[in-house]
């Protein structure tokens, strides 16, 4: 055994061995194995495993190490966020032990070198993470956990139709070796790239399957809110690459990631909540990293990968300050969150942060990551598409900052700061798209 | 009684068995018709099996009888409680969705098999690709039965009968690995377990003023 492969087994094992601990002190157990997975997530980018049972490249090592992150800073978070109190829907080691398994099928889903367990693996991310969103169990997150089993099931199911055409053209699912094989453009592999958009695309968050996406991100709690938006979306547009590498249809996935924006903006637009409001966001930005990954330009990728990284983070930072906004106010109403700034300065500025980072202001990582983009799709000659992008890509970046303009400034309220880790966590999450902007800045003066 | 005939009959029967489902109104019922559908996929399964003298499609067979027949009937049904609400689904006008049902999933099915299935090659009938209709009209059917109906028992029904449909789909057209095969089969009945943890909280689904927009 290799130590690349032996990296990757460890990445698997470790939240498991985490829920050993499930009756004595699963929490801190949880928070030890998600630092140690880290540490593996920055090893894997140097001693890489051999092609065999896994499949991991550069692309696979961005996608890791996102995982890994906002898997350690939610289960921080959760120390404080999760209490006896709240946690009515479940007991506190079950939603740790779940939290464990969730992260464990998302990193099986990006390293495994099968398609047919890609897919095993991104339904495996739905059984660990739907009892999650009911954590707090009200009517709503009932609701929810519910349109979020049902509908990302019946469209995942959908995306096995694609798995047994693929395994009809190739007689194998071997992803490095149906990728090594070169472009293939039949029929069948035409239909199966083009149902896996629809299929996974569900939990990627295209339109129109997009509708448990508002819902869950709404109703979760707040560290559970953040791996979805910030790590479970990329992971099946991690997937989703896989299968488009097979035979990429450009055009036609420019065009569901565009139409998917537009929607996005819109619905964005005219959110009364501010979680559902970053939601959309979700789905925004999700779309901009599929229009980048379908122009095929490295230019493109790249730019996508720069978008996701610094969008796990910030949307991670959005999703915390929501939480400790919603445990100081105990509203989720734009319009009944005013003047936190004060009492609340912490959280203020990860808040404003974090929706600058999303929104994509310069000089945030996602800022560098749209303009590759959008450079990207004029290169291959997507410019009406362009145009759509860059004018609802503005409308939501108003969208985003007016409303959380309204909930930081003005006349202050009597809330504070729920302690100190969590206002902590977020700021951290929300400062780390200004690192990743830093680096790509410092990266392209040493090639100029 | 030939062996394109027996695959047939099977499959026919199977789409009664999907019909069937959607004409109920009674939980139990539906959760029967499921039974059946499984029971009946399995034996497709295990005629496949000794045609082809396929292992693959004897492990299959029985997986599907041990786990979708078995155990995710027992599931449901033990899971149910004696409310009137899961017992009988109030509110659903039968005719009519049967109406919409087949104008939905004729037109579906006819649009797809006739873009791409009908130039497949089946396994079970190498040059006659119609059987490859059946496991295309139960997942439609399956997907349309989670859609025109709220009840939390019945969409989980419907959620079995399209993985049934691409169960078929896999069958008659190429087996899938049996590995992934009954991984794809244990992720299901997980999915199935944790959805019954949500019926004994919630029967039934309506629009919610929070989670709107």
């Amino acid at each position: 055994m290799t130590p690349g492969t032996l990296i990757s087994i460890l990445l698997l094992l470790v939240p498991g061995i985490a829920s050993i601990f499930y009756f004595r002190n699963i929490r801190m157990a949880t928070v030890a194995a998600a630092a140690l997975d880290e540490i593996l997530s920055v090893l894997l980018f140097w001693i890489m495993p051999p092609q065999g049972f896994f499949f991991v490249d550069r692309t696979t090592d961005v996608f890791i190490f996102m995982i890994t992150s906002i898997y350690l800073l939610s289960s921080i978070y959760s120390l404080r966020y999760i209490s006896d109190r709240n946690a009515t829907g479940l007991k506190q080691p079950t939603y740790y032990l779940l939290l464990n398994l969730f992260a464990v099928s998302m990193l099986f889903s990006a390293q495994i070198n099968n398609y047919g367990l890609m897919w095993v693996g991104i339904e495996a991310t739905t059984i660990s993470s739907a009892l999650l969103i009911m954590t707090e169990k009200s009517e709503e997150s009932l609701e929810a956990t519910w349109r979020y089993i049902i509908i990302v099931s019946a469209g995942v199911t959908f995306a096995f139709i694609s798995i047994i055409l693929i395994y009809y053209s190739f007689g194998t699912l071997t992803v490095s070796t149906i990728l090594s094989a070169g472009r293939t453009n039949t029929l069948f592999v035409r239909v199966a790239v083009s149902i896996a958009l629809i299929g996974f695309g569900t939990k990627v968050g295209v339109f129109p399957v997009h509708t448990w996406l508002p819902d869950a991100h709404s109703e979760a709690p707040s560290p559970v809110s953040a791996m979805f938006s910030g790590v479970l979306l990329p992971t099946a547009l991690y997937v989703l690459y896989r299968i488009f590498q097979i035979d990429p249809i450009t055009s036609l996935f420019i065009w569901f990631g565009t139409i998917s924006i537009v929607a996005a903006s819109l619905f964005l637009g005219y959110q009364a909540r501010y979680k559902r409001m970053f939601a959309y966001s979700t789905m925004e930005n999700m779309n901009l990293a599929l229009i980048g990954i379908a122009t095929m330009n490295p230019l493109g990728i790249v730019g996508a990968l720069y978008l996701l990284i610094s969008h796990s983070f910030s949307k991670a930072g959005a999703f915390y300050s929501s939480g400790s906004v919603l445990r100081s106010t105990g509203t989720k109403d734009v319009a009944n969150v005013k003047g936190i700034a004060k009492k609340m300065p912490i959280t203020s500025a990860a808040l404003l942060m974090s929706s600058l980072g999303v929104s994509g202001t310069p000089p945030f990582g996602t800022f560098f990551g749209e303009i590759l983009i959008l450079y990207s799709m004029v290169l291959v000659n997507a410019v009406p598409e362009f145009i759509i992008v860059v004018i609802f890509l503005v409308f939501a970046f108003v969208g985003i900052n007016l409303n959380v303009s309204r909930m930081i400034f003005g006349s202050p309220g009597d809330n504070s700061e729920p302690g100190r880790l969590m206002p902590a966590v977020s700021l951290v999450a929300s400062i780390v798209p200004l690192a990743i902007g830093a680096f790509f800045m410092v990266v392209n003066n040493a090639i100029l | 009684m030939n062996y394109d005939s027996i695959v047939y009959l099977i499959s026919a029967s199977i789409l009664v068995s999907a019909f069937y489902i959607q004409g109920q109104r009674y939980i139990m019922s539906m959760i029967r018709g499921q039974l059946v559908q499984s029971v009946l996929i399995a034996v497709a399964s295990f005629l496949l099996a000794y045609l082809e003298s396929s292992t693959d499609l004897l492990i299959l067979g029985l997986l599907i009888l041990i786990l979708r027949g078995v155990l995710i009937t027992y599931m449901l049904e033990t899971r149910m409680p004696s409310r009137k609400s899961y017992v009988f689904e109030e509110g659903v006008n039968v005719p009519y969705l049967f109406l919409v049902d087949l104008v939905f999933i004729v037109i579906a099915v006819f649009i797809i098999y006739s873009i791409i299935f009908s130039s497949l090659v089946p396994i079970s009938q190498p040059g006659n690709s119609s059987t490859l209709l059946f496991p295309l009209l139960l997942f439609f059917q399956g997907l349309f039965l989670i859609t025109s109906r709220r009840s939390t028992f019945t969409q989980i029904v419907g959620y079995v009968e399209e993985e049934n449909g691409l169960v078929l789909l896999a069958i008659f057209l190429l087996p899938v690995p049996i590995i992934i095969e009954a991984s794809v089969f244990l992720d299901v009945l997980a999915l199935v377990v944790i959805s019954s943890v949500i019926t004994v909280e919630k029967a039934t689904h309506e629009r919610m003023e929070e989670l709107r927009g």
